[in-house]
């Protein structure tokens, strides 16, 4: 299916450009992408997908036309999905006045039935805008981008042990003087637990973690 | 609120998980999932206004203008943030905006700002699922726990703990790190006690919590973490209730 080889297009565009198919030189979408500061790369062997955006996402979108004539967008779609490989797809559906009565039933075939992520838009001159966005975005920090969480385990640990019924701060703070770890309290037995906690409170903490919960 | 759980499920119904804050702000929602697409609800208490759909995705809903309005940005990357360590996958819906009855409706104006923020949302691996109100989102709520359950995932363990301890050791495993009320519901049900699973390996952890490895990993390396007591001591200040 591709007429290009596909490390080629896995590399995808230098930054701050995009390959474009041939069929949309002068369309209204390519003109609004110039106008936005995107450098346009214009590729006749794009394959399936109307444009490869830096960072590996590609985008074909699919036009009011085709989504009011029905199946054949489907089966580009399939083909579309299955040769992705290692890159995002994004699929972006031209939602007006005329093809909104079957949005619902291209989002669930899209999104539910390929796994493939849709972006509605109005018009091309929307497109453009978005893709746009995607492609200055690479550039910027990602504000959703998922952290890697370093936080402190200590007070953590601390906070667990106080869930243990008749233990208040002072007292998880005893027990963790003479257990670091949740796993040795929860192994301590009863008589190493009364020496820091009293009686009472040493069999409620000895209960709490071996009294079944559960089916198992 | 309450459903019947204890009976054997029919292969149609699909648990959901719903945080109390939901219930206002989606009386038609819910109605409509438990009616037209019969699905088991639990009302629950979780760390923000989202529905669980399965034992790893949550689900939140936003109207348009919460994502195109700059004013918004901060609390929406919070929330996708915290999520972000609670589960392996997250899909908000995004719902036009409810217009007054009797009010014309405005036609969305897309803003900059607005497809700013769907391309962060997208790279970031966060799906998006489109909806013209609240009858529809509850069918695409349905629709995403069925499909998780389909694909092996969805919630099997009963929604409810029974007791007085039971409810303890649940609120224990929320207090673990990485532990959405999913897997804690999960450890619940399938380990006999507390120091079961304290004790158990990482692919015990791993089974019984219907959770990723990394995230069984964390717990089991947090159950045998060495406090430091001066480090302890010294973070007051901290919630700890």
């Amino acid at each position: 299916m591709e007429t290009k080889a596909p490390d080629a297009l896995d590399a995808g565009p230098p930054c701050g450009s995009v390959f474009v198919g041939d069929r949309w030189r002068r369309s209204p979408l390519t003109e609004r992408l110039k106008g936005a500061g995107v450098k346009i790369l214009f590729d006749s062997e794009l394959g399936l997908a109307d444009f490869y955006l830096p960072n590996r996402i590609c985008i074909v979108y699919v036009s009011e036309r085709d989504v009011v004539a029905g199946q054949d967008y489907k089966r580009k779609l399939v083909r579309y999905r299955n040769a992705g490989g290692r890159l995002q797809e994004l699929v972006l559906v031209e939602t007006t006045r005329l093809s909104e009565q079957h949005f619902a039933a291209v989002q669930r075939f899209v999104v539910l039935d390929l796994g493939l992520t849709l972006l509605p838009v109005g018009s091309q001159t929307d497109a453009a805008q978005l893709i746009a966005q995607i492609v200055h975005g690479e550039g910027r920090e990602n504000p959703f981008a998922r952290r890697s969480s370093s936080r402190l385990l200590d007070p953590l640990v601390l906070a667990l042990v106080q869930q243990v019924p008749g233990v208040g701060k002072v007292k998880a703070l005893a027990l963790l003087q003479h257990f670091s770890s949740i796993r040795q309290l929860c192994n301590a037995d009863a008589v190493e637990l009364e020496a820091i906690v009293g009686h009472v409170v040493a069999q409620q903490i000895h209960s709490f973690f071996h009294e079944p919960t559960g089916p198992g | 609120v309450k459903q019947d759980v204890s009976g054997s499920e029919s292969p149609a119904s699909v648990c959901i998980l719903v945080d109390s804050r939901c219930i206002s702000s989606g009386v038609e929602l819910m109605t409509v999932l438990r009616q037209r697409h019969a699905a088991t609800i639990h009302v629950c208490s979780l760390d923000g206004s989202y529905f669980i759909v399965s034992n790893r995705m949550a689900v939140e809903r936003h109207s348009q203008s919460d994502l195109a309005v700059m004013q918004n940005r901060k609390r929406l990357v919070e929330r996708v943030n915290s999520l972000q360590g609670l589960f392996d996958r997250i899909c908000l819906i995004v719902e036009k905006d409810r217009t007054k009855p009797g009010e014309a409706s405005r036609p969305f104006q897309r803003t900059r700002f607005f497809d700013s923020t769907l391309a962060g949302l997208v790279r970031t691996g966060i799906r998006l699922l489109w909806s013209s109100g609240a009858e529809e989102s509850a069918g695409l709520l349905a629709d995403l726990a069925r499909l998780e359950q389909r694909k092996g995932q969805g919630i099997a363990v009963p929604l409810e703990v029974k007791g007085q301890h039971g409810q303890q050791a649940l609120q224990m495993y929320l207090s673990l790190p990485s532990v959405s009320y999913a897997h804690a519901l999960n450890l619940s049900h399938n380990f006999k006690s507390i120091a079961h699973l304290m004790n158990s390996s990482i692919e015990a952890i791993q089974k019984g919590g219907c959770m990723s490895r990394s995230r069984a990993e964390e717990i089991y390396h947090f159950l045998r973490y060495s406090c430091d007591p001066f480090l302890v001591n010294t973070s007051k200040g901290r919630k700890t209730s």
